[in-house]
């Protein structure tokens, strides 16, 4: 892991009017690095990578990207370091979120002609290599509705990734996939860690996290309850409250068996002896 | 003379009565969508006094039937000094009263808009003025097009209004032919299968129009 740092997240604070949903994280992601952020449903975890973005504004800390930097509480940031930062971040969404009225080589064609400028001819080279890259040259000319749930994820990832980004941001990309389909979205964001780029990533997968993630953070509460490397926290989690959350997940998977799980999505329990 | 003389004797000033009617509707239509424009954006923008005034005049003008605009239009605003030709204070009228629906279909198509989409489109780095053209728009337009098109066929119908008021449209037309002939009934049932021919032609045309957008986005 180089020293390289590509997201440094300082003392961050958020509140929906008198309610806060988490206070005073900070930690920082290197170049290459992959970060799972895990933790129970309504820890937070969706509001905070989407800080990152400014999807959400925030109260209290500042979020530097590169060389551009966030400061909550005071005015919104200029639309020129808005732009600068949602162009360096992608992000994939938890249902998607693909233009209806475009095809999925439209979806993918549109960042870079709008913010960029980039010719038609050219967007279309790109966005089909992007599609070819993850196996969905023949869906280009698709509209959304016609492609499976896996196929829109994997096109969402495209549309983000055309615009070259310095970091991907995955927000449980895989929870509302069919099972038979989780597989192949999650080899897609294996890709992305083998080939370098950086990613955070909110997920429930914890033997995909487990294996592609270098370092988790585990939310709760309204904190991050714990953070180091994949393998330490998934198996030996030192916080209380990450441990009451791990056996919580963990449980009902493994008293599942192993007969339940099948093919290359069977990435959901902790500790097996997946490939 | 049989119904069908008298019809073919007085089709030629039908059909002069129906281009009246026709361009009443489209001058109104014009007015109409861009009076809805302007509500849409004064109620979902900023300032509040222009959003408090949009939503008064929605509220008040969708609530006054027609007739009362349309008089209001033509001899009221004569006695304040502006005098408007019968053709005119018909557009004004009915622009007036279905730039409030408009507005409101505009609106209903903006919200049926899944917010996802302004931030997958935000996301990406979109500008504002690019997230609306190029994401929420060309959504927005698909969910207002029924309700648009059906606020149309009413709008024609209710430009049969300007007769009381000496417009030569389709009813004044048929409203002559009737008191010349004596024959009210032969004369209104004509009226009505020339709206009626109308109507049929263009809801078509325009749900074939709603299919081709729909088959194109699938
Ligand atoms: N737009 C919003 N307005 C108000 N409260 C919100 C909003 N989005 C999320 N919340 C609240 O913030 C908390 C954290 O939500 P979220 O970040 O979605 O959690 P997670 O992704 O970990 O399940 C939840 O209690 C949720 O109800
Ligand atoms: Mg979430």
């Amino acid at each position: 892991m180089s020293s390289d740092v590509v997201v440094d997240i300082q003392g961050l604070t958020k509140r929906f009017g008198p309610r806060t949903v988490f206070e005073d994280i900070s930690f920082q992601v290197h170049r290459s690095e992959v970060v799972a952020v895990i933790g129970p449903s309504g820890a937070g975890k969706s509001t905070f990578i989407r800080c990152i973005n400014y999807l959400h504004p925030f109260e209290a800390g500042r979020i530097r990207v590169l060389d551009h930097e966030l400061v909550g509480g005071g005015g919104p940031p200029s639309k020129a370091t808005l732009r600068q930062i949602r162009m360096q971040v992608g992000m994939a969404f938890q249902t998607f979120n693909l233009f209806p009225h475009l095809t999925a080589l439209g979806n993918v064609m549109l960042g870079p002609m709008e913010t960029k400028r980039v010719p038609a001819s050219e967007a279309r080279d790109k966005a089909m290599a992007l599609l070819t890259s993850v196996g969905l040259a023949d869906r280009a000319e698709a509209y959304p509705r016609r492609l499976s749930g896996g196929e829109q994820q994997r096109v969402a990832i495209c549309r983000a990734l055309a615009m070259d980004p310095e970091v991907m941001l995955f927000d449980e990309p895989t929870s509302m996939l069919d099972p038979e389909m989780v597989g192949e979205v999650l080899g897609t964001i294996r890709g992305l860690a083998a080939q370098g780029m950086t990613l955070i990533l909110v997920t429930h997968e914890m033997q995909f996290a487990k294996e592609v993630a270098d370092t988790v953070v585990v939310m709760a509460d309204g904190r991050v309850v714990e953070t180091g490397p994949a393998r330490d926290v998934l198996e030996h989690p030192t916080s209380e409250r990450s441990r009451t959350f791990l056996t919580r997940v963990l449980k009902p998977l493994e008293a599942a068996g192993d007969g339940q799980a099948s093919g290359p999505g069977a990435t959901t329990a902790l500790g097996g002896d997946h490939p | 003379m049989s119904t069908l003389q008298l019809w073919g004797q007085y089709l030629p000033q039908f059909l002069a009565g129906l281009v009246v009617s026709l361009q009443l509707t489209g001058a109104a239509l014009v007015l109409a969508l861009a009076l809805g424009t302007l509500l849409v954006l004064a109620r979902t923008g900023r300032i509040r006094i222009l959003a408090a005034i949009a939503t008064g005049y929605v509220e008040v003008f969708r609530a006054v039937p027609v007739l009362v605009l349309l008089f209001t239009a033509y001899y009221s605003l004569a006695q304040l000094g502006l005098r408007l030709p019968g053709f005119w204070a018909g557009v004004v009228a009915l622009g007036a009263f279905y730039g409030t629906l408009y507005g409101e279909d505009m609106r209903s198509g903006l919200q049926s808009v899944d917010p996802g989409q302004r931030e997958a489109a935000v996301a990406l780095g979109l500008s504002n003025g690019a997230v609306m053209r190029r994401v929420v728009l060309p959504q927005a337009f698909l969910a207002f097009l029924p309700p648009g098109t059906n606020e149309l066929s009413n709008l024609i119908k209710d430009t049969s209004l300007v007769l009381t008021i000496g417009v030569t449209d389709l009813m004044f037309q048929a409203n002559a032919a009737a008191a010349a002939t004596f024959q009210p009934m032969d004369m209104f049932l004509l009226a009505g299968l020339v709206y009626f021919a109308f109507y049929i032609l263009l809801s078509r045309i325009l749900a074939r129009w709603e299919l081709n957008v729909q088959r194109r986005r699938s």
